[in-house]
């Protein structure tokens, strides 16, 4: 089609990298007080009422085609209004940003649907926002209901769906766009775990067919599993650019340090703030302040939250990680069969997760967080809050407590004393003494 | 997103301060055509819109289609009692006479008036997704386009039968009239929308704004009913309605629709005193529009266009921060 050619010969320059971007900067302007109509606007006009900010200062990166980049950074770092600047929802302010590809964007799934409309009719509707031709669609319809699993309700306004078909429909059409490049922001965690697979599934499958995908996400597991590279933004500026485990381990970081600097604490708690995690303690039996234990020790994990917004149900999770972030274990509430709520504004709650830490020698991260009841949204996250150490000990080596007990069943036994020397040598921490430093060498053992 | 916002704030990196405009207003022509092209590639999303638009408002209405018609055959009984049995205003078939007149203005309000929160009401839509942002002012427009005709169809017997068959040879003028219309209207939709989202009080001023402008435009009295007396303010207000593009562009369509009012020479020396002169104005038959009235006609359409479509655009670089 001639179209198709005018499309190629302007935005189409397959020979140039898929995204180019240029120094770009990116203000927003936050009025103290927002003048809104005329009166305010003639009443104000001599005074400064707002403070221009930089959400993004001097961005440069070039993703080339079939690269897979997630973009990571706390909230606030900007990495949302990097997204809308490549989606061309916010036109830069400075710089250049060149996007070589037919690009499709999934900032929030069904963006564009019409409560009135049909299924049917929202598929082209919604289509032709992503910049389908109703002959494009028409070919991709099929696809688009049975990903979707709306077939029975295509006739059926979009007003009476649930919100989880809503979701799928709204997925099923953008990923059917077929996109060159493909951003998303976050909206992987949508939907049952069934529909997750499939999504999933689909981001791989668009990455072995060369495309190129941008993510945005707090969730580093899926970055680190999806991605080949991420760019770390902190505070509007590129602070990493490179491999994605360097990248996530990098953020890790940046989220520790910034813990420790004592005038924002509270910034670098992640979710969506439904909830906010006042205080997260770590005690053993007796009640004190578990940070350097035995191997197998009993511990009480006890968070502390508040609900920001009325809250019917929510459950309160942790996820333990060793050191070098190597997930180890999670556990919700709700898994257990217990949820927490309902909760008013402003009305805490405590929950104690009592566990057995059967890890041996090494260092240990825990990361609290408050999601919904099903776990797909993240109220609050407060990552890596409390940090416990192992002693190394007798008995056995490696990283998990297997707590192994032996026998000699045949033949003469030696009994040996138990503070002697053939207590464990841990053989995997001599290689990796360079690397990790020290005793958080357990860890590493694999 | 409201929790980037909340860190924005406590997150003080304040970088400058002052009330400089951020962007330099100018589009270069690179840019120009890269949205033109935009626009163009865009145009399956603007039907669909369009379909939209017409589908939304009929679908839970029993009357349908019914609804585009009521209006302007509601007004025109009512306009028709008053000018012609209480206030009389002394033209030929004075339905016709108006509905030549109302069913173009009527076009230009609804238009502009829906177009005017275009912007705002899709202020979801803007923040998520990239399209062209013109497709929604322009949506409007074409979708009361397709009002504008089954109007004129719905009432054409009626003015065959009043005015007689040369209306239909005169059909290439009505639809030159309404291309020409449909531009201007664009030019201001755009306009509108795009103002309204700094200044949102726009939306009520329009109201009050379109008010005035219909009194000031030809619809319920013909232009000779003006500038034929002799008096100072009428011959103020005379220069008023001639400056107004809108007189143009309903004269385009009563000429050709309905036909020319003049003054009835018969009555030149009688006018203040209208009971000794019967019929002070005569209608001439349907003709076509003078080369001046289409030259500004087109001239009024793309200058609105143009100056629509260029400031739509400046205003549209704050859009997705704005709405």
């Amino acid at each position: 089609m001639v179209l198709g050619s005018i499309r190629e010969l302007i935005r189409s320059d397959r020979g140039r990298p898929a995204i180019v971007v240029d120094g770009l900067t990116e203000s927003f302007r936050l009025y103290h007080e927002r003048p809104s109509g005329l009166k305010e606007r003639l009443y104000r006009f001599s005074k400064p009422s707002f403070t221009d900010f930089n959400a993004l200062e001097d961005v440069s990166f070039t993703i080339e085609h079939g690269e897979t980049v997630g973009i990571i950074g706390h909230n606030g770092s900007g990495k949302s209004t990097l997204l809308k600047v490549l989606a061309r929802i916010l036109p830069p302010d400075e710089g250049h940003v060149e996007i070589n590809g037919r690009l499709a964007s999934l900032l929030e799934l069904g963006a564009g649907f019409h409560g009135d409309l049909s299924g049917r009719e929202n598929i082209y509707l919604n289509g032709a926002i992503l910049g389908l031709t109703r002959s494009e669609i028409d070919e991709r319809f099929d696809d688009i209901v049975d990903f979707a699993g709306v077939r029975p309700f295509l006739d059926t306004a979009v007003r009476n769906y649930s919100s989880g078909m809503y979701v799928r429909l709204g997925f099923a059409i953008a990923v059917n766009v077929d996109p060159d490049v493909l951003l998303v922001d976050e909206v992987l965690s949508v939907g049952d775990a069934q529909f997750q697979a499939r999504s999933l599934e689909r981001m791989q499958r668009f990455q072995s067919r060369g495309k190129t995908v941008v993510i945005v996400s707090h969730d580093l597991g899926a970055i680190q599993e999806l991605c080949d590279r991420t760019i770390v933004l902190d505070r509007g500026r590129v602070a990493f650019d490179g491999h994605a485990k360097e990248g996530v381990q990098l953020y890790a970081q940046l989220m520790g340090t910034a813990r420790g600097d004592d005038e924002q604490p509270d910034t670098h708690q992640l979710g969506t703030g439904r909830a906010w995690i006042d205080e997260v303690q770590l005690l053993d039996g007796s009640g004190s302040p578990a940070e350097q234990i035995g191997p197998s020790t009993q511990l009480l994990l006890r968070v502390r939250f508040e609900a920001r917004e009325p809250i019917d149900a929510c459950s309160a999770g942790a996820l333990v990680s060793t050191g070098s972030g190597d997930h180890l274990y999670e556990v919700h509430t709700t898994w257990q069969g217990l949820g927490v709520g309902p909760l008013l504004p402003g009305q805490s709650a405590v929950v104690d997760i009592r566990f057995t830490a059967h890890v041996l020698a090494g260092h240990y991260r825990i990361t609290p967080m408050i999601t919904d009841a099903v776990g797909r949204t993240q109220y609050a996250v407060l990552p890596d809050a409390v940090a416990f150490e192992v002693r190394p000990a007798p008995g056995g080596s490696g990283l998990v407590d297997m707590v192994a007990a032996t026998s000699v069943s045949e033949g003469p036994a030696l009994r040996l004393g138990v503070e002697s020397p053939t207590g464990p040598l841990p053989i995997v921490r001599l290689e990796d003494l360079d690397t990790e430093g020290g005793d958080a060498a357990a860890a590493g053992g694999r | 997103m409201s929790t980037d916002e909340r860190v924005l704030q406590t997150t003080e990196l304040p970088q400058r301060t002052g009330v400089e405009p951020p962007h330099s207003g100018r589009i270069p022509l690179r840019a120009l055509r890269d949205k033109l092209v935009d626009l163009w590639l865009a145009r399956e999303l603007l039907r669909q819109l369009v379909g939209k638009e017409l589908k939304v408002r009929y679908k839970n209405s029993a009357l349908g289609f019914l609804w585009s018609l009521l209006t302007p055959a509601l007004m025109t009984v009512v306009f028709t009692v008053i000018f012609q049995f209480v206030i009389r205003i002394a033209v030929d078939d004075f339905a016709a006479f108006f509905l030549s007149g109302y069913l173009v203005w009527q076009f230009f309000q609804n238009s502009v008036q829906g177009s005017v929160g275009a912007i705002v009401g899709n202020g979801s839509l803007i923040k998520k997704v990239y399209f062209p942002r013109e497709v929604l002012p322009l949506s409007i427009v074409l979708s009361q386009v397709v009002h504008l005709l089954l109007a004129l169809v719905a009432v054409s017997p009626y003015l065959i039968w009043a005015r007689g068959w040369s209306i239909l040879t005169h059909l290439p003028a009505i639809l030159l009239g309404i291309l020409l219309v449909t531009i201007f209207t664009a030019g201001v939709s755009m306009l509108l929308a795009g103002a309204n989202v700094p200044f949102r009080d726009l939306q009520e001023l329009i109201v009050v704004i379109f008010m005035v402008w219909f009194y000031a435009t030809p619809i319920i009295y013909p232009v000779a009913m003006v500038t034929g007396s002799g008096n100072t303010a009428a011959t103020v207000f005379g220069h008023v309605l001639n400056a107004n593009p809108m007189t143009w562009f309903v004269k385009l369509f009563r000429e050709s629709i309905y036909g020319t009012v003049v003054s009835n020479p018969a009555c030149a020396d009688v006018t203040t005193a209208v009971e000794r002169c019967p019929r002070p104005f005569l209608t001439l038959a349907q003709s076509w529009p003078s080369p001046e009235l289409l030259v500004g006609c087109t001239l009024a359409a793309l200058a609105a266009f143009v100056v629509g479509y260029l400031a739509f655009h400046r205003f549209a670089l704050n859009f997705a921060k704005e709405v």
